[in-house]
């Protein structure tokens, strides 16, 4: 009994050591967003605000364009869900349900095609962009991100499709329902949460996309968060105060979606790797 | 299809069974598929959009990328002479590029190393049923969770030199002493780099092995108890092979997300001091939005795309091959 004790002990020791040193990060965030610009500046540091300065957090919003990166990040993000979800739900109906020459192959090259950086196409996306005239908008940033998160939509949604009993359908068929109808109104509801785990993971990918923002927007009015944000950190007379205030708003919303999703997304990129 | 005088006579069994033939996917291979059957062309027109826009806006720069590696170009990027293999040659012939590409392969290998073991660390302490083992485990995935240029930003004011709370941190709790300027020398640098790398793939992984370790059947460790094994023993006989396919797929996963990480580098020290922490992958950039030496970088991205297409071939193969076996 006592050595149960002791193992347990060290158990809880270790997980707060691997939690301290995971957080750390977040906690110098907090920590930071929490004291008053003479507190930030001073060396030595210290962890504990001498005086909790919780105005940092509403100051930011009138500081900084805050809201405009928001709404820049929130627009482009819906956008590309949208477009996303629109595209692939026949394309991965059509994958895992029906028959057709090459099916295995596209199959294939969609988890190949997921593994991509897009800095390989980068260069030649800016010159097609340029050419379209859709270099420093937001459509162009909304086109980007439905293209490289399409891959892996597909891939989770064929999952979820083929979980399905084929029965349900052909018994749909069977009474007369037609394909469409049997899509819409047996399909996707069963893999609802499929669609709500691709919505949600589409959406955190385009929130937090960097390297297109960096190399396709140039109007400050245009940013999305991460690009507004790293701008400010360029900049010499950057506050951090500030800064970490307005990168712990910019990540909460991400941070919960995440959480909801992040078994599945496990699940979908190991495959069989993990039973259940 | 099915004609309806077939309906009509048969029993409501096999009609069931005949349409079974129509729409599971793989099991019939008695009916061969054609190209033009009416089930393929329902197929192909709902493909038709999703790929229509991969083909433009994935395919094509792709190809793209490959014609302009080329070329010279001139400063906007346009093409202006057919060299063939000359970027190439170029290339190999810099000694900037093999360094670059032999920091890439030790960066990843590092990386997906200490990500691996310490990922596999930490999912074996939250496979032991202890009282807030869901918050814990919940809290673990954070650095995956967040924002990545976020966390990369966070982390520049963590590493600061005079009002960074790292330093400050490590030197009160007697870690270490005399800490370095992490940002501002090539070698530290290049740690401090790859230390948030790591920060960020070590959830995916703990997580992955967790799944893994909950689905080894119990009664193994149960009938090992039986035959008086240790600890050790049980780790290296039942958990590590039967671990194996998650072990294979997450590396592989891992190496080519470690491989592709620019948001880190580029925020964190933009491939700085002077070229000492670039990659592959940053260096691409560099040379084709800050040189804007279009030619060269592209027959870098070529390289790149085919270390990247050899990785993603052995994961999707891998991937394809586990799946039939369950």
């Amino acid at each position: 009994m006592k050595q149960k004790n002791k193992g347990k002990i060290v158990i809880y020791i270790l997980t707060v050591i691997v939690l301290l040193i995971l957080l750390f990060p977040f906690f110098v965030a907090l920590s930071t967003a929490l004291k008053p610009l003479k507190e930030v500046y001073t060396s030595p540091p210290h962890w504990i605000p001498h005086k909790l300065w919780w105005r940092n957090f509403t100051d930011v919003w009138t500081k900084y364009p805050l809201a405009h990166y928001f709404v820049n990040s929130f627009i482009i993000a819906s956008g590309a869900t949208v477009f996303n979800i629109i595209l692939c739900i026949p394309a991965a109906y059509a994958v895992s349900r029906l028959k057709f020459y090459g099916r295995r192959t596209l199959l294939f090259s969609f988890l190949v095609v997921q593994m991509f950086s897009p800095i390989i196409v980068v260069i030649s996306l800016f010159k097609i962009f340029a050419k379209l005239g859709l270099v420093d908008t937001l459509s162009s940033l909304i086109i980007v991100n439905t293209v490289f998160t399409l891959a892996f939509s597909i891939w989770m949604l064929n999952g979820y499709f083929s979980t399905i009993p084929i029965e349900i359908e052909e018994a749909a068929l069977i009474d007369g329902c037609t394909r469409l109808k049997t899509i819409t109104r047996i399909i996707l509801p069963i893999a609802l949460p499929g669609v709500v785990t691709t919505l949600i993971y589409t959406f955190i990918t385009a929130w937090n996309e960097f390297m297109f923002a960096l190399t396709l927007i140039n109007t400050a009015a245009k940013r999305p968060l991460t690009l507004g944000l790293y701008d400010l950190v360029g900049r010499w007379e950057v506050q951090w105060q500030y800064l970490t205030a307005a990168s712990l708003f910019a990540i909460a919303p991400v941070i919960i979606l995440f959480i909801l999703i992040e078994k599945q997304l496990v699940k979908g990129l190991a495959g069989g790797a993990i039973k259940g | 299809m099915i004609s309806k005088d077939q309906v009509v006579f048969k029993p409501p069994g096999l009609f069931i069974r005949l349409m079974n033939k129509d729409l599971t996917p793989y099991s019939n291979y008695s009916r061969k598929t054609t190209f033009w059957s009416t089930e393929s062309m329902l197929a192909y027109l709902l493909l038709l959009p999703c790929m229509a826009i991969l083909i433009a806006f994935m395919f094509y720069p792709i190809v793209y990328v490959f014609l302009m590696s080329m070329y010279k170009t001139n400063r906007i990027g346009m093409l202006v002479r057919f060299i063939g293999t000359g970027n190439f040659r170029a290339l190999f012939n810099t000694r900037e590029f093999w360094e670059i590409t032999i920091r890439s392969v030790i960066w990843t290998v590092l990386a997906v190393s200490v990500k691996t073991l310490v990922g596999l660390a930490i999912a074996l302490l939250l496979n032991v049923d202890f009282k807030g083992r869901k918050l814990a485990r919940t809290l673990v995935i954070l650095p995956w969770a967040s924002s990545v240029p976020v966390s990369a930003m966070l982390w520049q004011w963590t590493y600061n030199y005079d009002f960074g709370l790292l330093n400050y941190t490590l030197k009160i709790t007697g870690l270490w002493k005399n800490p370095p300027h992490w940002l501002g020398y090539p070698l530290s640098a290049f740690f401090a780099n790859l230390y948030v790398d790591i920060w960020i793939g070590i959830p995916f992984m703990a997580l992955v092995f967790l799944a893994g370790l909950q689905s080894i059947p119990p009664n193994l460790y149960e009938a090992a108890q039986v035959d008086g094994t240790n600890l050790w023993q049980k780790f290296y006989y039942i958990t590590l092979p039967l671990l194996k396919p998650v072990l294979l797929i997450a590396t592989l996963l891992s190496s080519l997300w470690t491989f592709n990480d620019f948001n880190v580098i580029y925020i964190l020290t933009k491939g700085g001091p002077v070229n000492s922490t670039d990659i592959l992958i940053t260096f691409i950039y560099k040379y084709a939005f800050t040189f804007l030496k279009f030619g060269p970088a592209s027959a870098m991205a070529v390289v790149t795309f085919a270390i990247l297409l050899v990785l993603s071939l052995i994961y999707a193969r891998f991937y394809f091959k586990i799946e039939r076996e369950q």
